[in-house]
């Protein structure tokens, strides 16, 4: 399924929910008003691949869209938690459109912010949650828009946290980051690190940025 | 831009499960079904290799193996002359070994080796007819002897 057969689908279900006289807390019936998100956010799926015939594009899938709080706990309830995915699973969240590749225009001149998780810990599912709502109630990005996505990967050294960023300024980038080692509940000894979408292809890929 | 807390977003979350807007059932069902043939995989992984009994030893965690390397016996004589007692060793100097202490004591081999000659290289043809022209009783050379058979020859040309 594409991005825009899955915003196609989205709409439809925002259009037939929007026919309905909104209820409030005072109906008899159910309470149904919905807290809208900011932006409309795309949630992905890489699957591991199982075949030597299998590319990237073939593995990474859009899986649905949200744009109200509602929405999003309802696929939360309904997808595995990160702990009952297979290795070498990805879960990505990008804001509309934005595919999860370094290729998309929004994240050509951006990076990320990268932390991993090496022993397999009991609070995953709590800190990719707490990652997640951070991200879409834009409360770690406080100044500018500057997210584009967040990502999870599951590896078999562990987990791996990465957070997407438009631009590589700097001074956003390090209120950003000090907001995610916040999120991620990380101690002054652990450190999370900045590398730009432009040196990934180096051979030695170093962090610009190291907190 | 609508801003909300990781607190105030935990508070919206509803205590009964809700139906989402995708076929939630089938994503995990097709995440159960990459789990399974990843778990199939490994099996087959494990019986063709045999589990990490079958591993080899690294050489980067584990020391090099012990080797006890016995020292040269050097002796000193008197007049400070240092004599190098090499151990001799069973390669190749047995016979010399043999001639020169009568008194050592002759070990007897345990085990007997069979050793069948390789047919393919063994021929009955000798490997080259020089060899056997020299290896053959020759005449000694009578000087006399020639002499007399030249002069026979020359007579018999005169005639």
């Amino acid at each position: 399924m594409s991005v825009e057969e899955v915003s196609q689908k989205f709409e439809e279900t925002v259009s037939v929910s929007d026919n309905n006289e909104p209820k409030s807390v005072l109906s008899d019936s159910q309470f149904d008003v919905k807290h809208p998100l900011n932006t409309k956010w795309t949630l992905w799926y890489t699957k591991p691949a199982v075949e030597q015939s299998e590319s990237w594009s073939d593995l990474l899938r859009p899986v649905t869209s949200f744009e109200t709080v509602e929405e999003f706990w309802a696929i939360v309830q309904n997808i595995p938690e990160p702990h009952e995915l297979p290795l070498k699973s990805d879960y990505h969240a990008f804001r509309n459109d934005i595919r999860p590749e370094w290729e998309d225009e929004a994240n050509a001149k951006g990076g990320k912010w990268s932390y991993q998780v090496k022993a397999k810990r009991a609070d995953i599912d709590e800190l990719w949650l707490r990652t997640l709502l951070a991200v879409i109630g834009e409360t770690i990005d406080e100044d500018d828009s500057q997210i584009n996505g967040v990502v999870l990967n599951v590896r078999k050294g562990g987990y791996k946290f990465a957070l997407w960023t438009k631009s590589e300024d700097k001074d956003p980038l390090c209120n950003i980051g000090a907001r995610f080692k916040q999120v991620l509940k990380l101690g002054d000894d652990d450190h999370i690190e900045f590398f730009p979408h432009s040196a990934a292809n180096a051979k030695h890929h170093q962090p610009s940025i190291t907190l | 831009m609508v801003r909300y807390t990781i607190e105030e977003l935990l508070q919206l979350k509803p205590s009964e499960t809700l139906t989402a807007n995708f076929d939630g059932a089938e994503f995990r069902a097709m995440i159960e079904k990459v789990k399974q043939l990843q778990a199939i995989k490994e099996e087959e992984y494990i019986a063709q290799h045999g589990g990490h009994f079958a591993r080899r030893r690294s050489s980067h965690h584990h020391g090099k193996p012990k080797i006890k390397h016995t020292k040269p016996k050097v002796t000193t004589d008197s007049d400070g002359w240092c004599t190098f007692e090499a151990k001799k060793k069973g390669s190749g100097d047995e016979e010399e070994e043999d001639s020169g202490k009568e008194t050592a004591p002759v070990q007897i081999a345990q085990e007997t080796l069979k050793v069948k000659p390789n047919k393919n290289i063994t021929s009955s043809r000798p490997a080259d007819s020089k060899d056997i022209v020299a290896d053959k009783p020759t005449l000694s050379f009578n000087a006399f002897a020639a002499l007399e058979s030249e002069d026979e020859d020359e007579d018999e040309d005169e005639e």
